[in-house]
């Protein structure tokens, strides 16, 4: 016997759980499925069926605007931190994006951390959504996870024909569950579906070696530097800062930027030390590929398949990874 | 017809007429095209040619500015070329152009052909490109008339409507300008939106900036849009911008009878002023 959430059930302890928490699921509208915020009378809306989001759900921790603090000009300045007012819960996470979310941690939560990251991370519960049936470019398996990870979720749900296996994964999901309509019932787990590889394993050693090899200039040639795949990246996460100066207020605003613009490295005077394709270009797998390897361990991509599905020009990491374990010579 | 572009590519590339040939190849899919760059005659059987072949490419010739280069051009690349002659941003003596007969491309996702065509194929009104030096399909008579029934659509909304179906579309932009990167009429050296003095749109994403993003994009290329429908098929977030797009350019037509892409040599309206024009706005 395992534990078990039927279809119904599952959207009714969710109705209830948007009384008290702010419940964010996949909603599918305008040809799009994104993660949304529900209210208890929308739970309909939740699109259970979904492959995976235009958007990751990093989203959710690492806003693509965000206001850091606002100073207000009374009879003396007074300065007011964002702060998170509800905690959350993200429902329907693949496994892949919840090593997005991971990835992302190793860079925000190393001391000091970054506290806005760090308060709605502490806020949010992730239920996650096993695979069934993955898109044509993913290769999760290829790097560190698989269609029913469990890792980095608090619950993970895997659909069978007869509801939901619950697999509770930590107390933070524990207490969630209390009152929640599982029930014990015969269910099979499903055999995972299987992915195509691809040989991530030692990449690093052998990006290490072929900075200068004239590849990444022939690859940039078709691309055409918008910020696309760094924006559906489970684990991007470059941003800008700015003020907004307006009338008695001053906004501090953190917003996503990407190593593709063509003025993220420009600094002051006019210099960009990369300002061409190519180097801007090789930038981006060098800091998924080798850079963050390097500092935190782990190749920073999820293979979630988002980037191959969304670049105009066929990018595709796939066959970069590819390309490069051929340099190795 | 792809050995007639295989074997002019070749020999543009041997004859060292040009550096390089942009053009199309598969993509990873097996099953799609991406744009390809050939500068060695012997790598010119990437070159393919299909109804997948969406791609504007006349975007790439803006990074070839100064150098010999050919190009695989379309009825809508052409246009694309044509603008960018019209503006001076090209050379004609740079180019050789190898124009395709197209009856159209499908609308294509990674890994996935669907059975109709592209929106811009849907009311692109050519089948042979606007300038070429060498042709490649059978040249057919033109009969086709624009159609703009989806901008009349909009234009029927009440205004309170229509604010609100643009709000629910720009909400979702992410800003990650894909737009105006695949857009060969975005080739500001610095586009408005990233200037900082003045600051005409902040790095907010966020509902405000994003209309304001999104409007003024679209009246940038009022006149200059050639309605490749690029700028729709990349948005991350579907996000109809033709329509905006298609609405300038009905008006356009309308006020102006011009149409940008069909020559290199007629004067774009925004570019030109004559006094005393009675335009019929304020009436």
């Amino acid at each position: 016997m395992t534990k078990v959430i039927t279809k119904e059930d599952l959207l009714s302890w969710l109705r209830q759980l948007a009384e008290k928490y702010t419940v964010v699921a996949p909603v599918t509208s305008n040809g799009v499925t994104l993660y949304e915020s529900i209210s208890g009378s929308e739970v309909d809306k939740i699109d259970l069926s979904f492959s995976n989001t235009e958007l990751s759900p990093k989203n959710l921790f690492f806003p693509p605007t965000e206001a850091l603090f606002t100073i207000v000009q009374n009879e003396r300045p007074e300065i007011i931190p964002a702060k998170v007012d509800r905690e959350a819960i993200i429902f329907g996470v693949r496994p892949c994006d919840a090593r997005g979310i991971a990835l992302i941690d190793k860079a925000f939560l190393a001391e000091p951390a970054d506290g806005f990251y760090k308060e709605k991370r502490e806020k949010t519960t992730l239920v996650g959504l096993a695979c069934s049936a993955p898109c044509p470019e993913c290769f999760c398996t290829s790097v560190g996870s698989s269609p029913a990870d469990p890792t980095h979720v608090d619950l993970l749900l895997i659909p069978t024909e007869a509801g939901y296996i619950t697999q509770i994964v930590t107390d933070k999901c524990k207490q969630l569950l209390m009152g929640a309509p599982v029930k014990e019932a015969e269910a099979v787990q499903p055999s995972l579906p299987s992915l195509k590889s691809v040989p991530a394993e030692g990449i690093t050693e052998v990006m290490s070696k072929v900075f200068n090899d004239p590849y990444w200039d022939r690859v940039a040639d078709r691309c055409v530097h918008c910020n696309i795949c760094a924006y559906v990246c489970p684990c991007c996460y470059c941003f800008d800062i700015r003020d907004y100066v307006s009338k008695g207020k001053i906004e501090r605003v953190r917003s996503w930027e990407s190593c593709q613009s063509a003025g993220f490295t420009r600094i002051a005077g006019g210099y960009d030390p990369r300002s061409t394709k190519g180097s801007r270009l090789r930038q981006r797998w060098y800091h998924k590929l080798l850079y963050f390897p390097e500092q935190f361990g782990d190749i920073k991509c999820t293979g979630c398949g988002r980037c191959v599905r969304s670049c105009p020009v066929n990018i595709d990491i796939r066959e970069i990874i590819n390309d490069v374990q051929r340099m190795r010579a | 017809m792809i050995n007639e572009i295989r074997n002019k590519a070749k020999e543009l590339l041997e004859k060292k007429r040009v550096e390089c040939v942009i053009g199309y190849e598969r993509a990873t899919d097996g099953l799609t095209a991406r744009p390809a760059f050939i500068y060695d005659p012997s790598e010119v059987d990437r070159l393919i040619f299909d109804e997948t072949c969406v791609h504007n490419l006349s975007r790439f010739l803006i990074d070839k500015k100064h150098k010999a280069t050919a190009i695989v051009a379309k009825p809508c690349d052409s246009r694309g070329i044509n603008l960018l002659l019209n503006e001076s941003q090209l050379k004609r003596e740079n180019l050789f152009i190898i124009g395709v007969v197209c009856s159209g491309v499908k609308k294509v996702r990674f890994n996935q052909i669907e059975d109709s065509l592209q929106n811009k194929c849907q009311y692109c009104p050519q089948h042979v490109p606007s300038v070429y030096d060498f042709l490649v399909g059978e040249p057919v008579t033109e009969t086709a008339s624009r159609n703009y029934a989806e901008v009349t659509a909009i234009e029927d909304m009440t205004s309170a409507d229509r604010k609100l179906f643009w709000a629910e579309h720009f909400d979702r932009c992410i800003r990650c300008y894909g737009c105006r990167q695949v857009c060969m009429g975005c080739y500001c050296y610095e586009c408005f939106v990233d200037e900082l003095d003045p600051l005409w749109a902040g790095i907010r994403i966020a509902s405000s900036e994003n209309r304001m993003w999104n409007t003024m994009r679209a009246f940038h290329l009022a006149g200059r849009c050639i309605s490749c429908g690029e700028c729709e098929r990349v948005c991350p977030v579907n996000i109809p911008l033709m329509l905006l797009n298609r609405k300038l350019e009905k008006d356009t037509v309308h006020l102006f009878d011009f149409e940008p892409g069909i020559n290199a040599e007629t004067t774009p309206p925004f570019a030109t002023f004559k006094k005393g024009e009675d335009l019929g706005i304020s009436k």
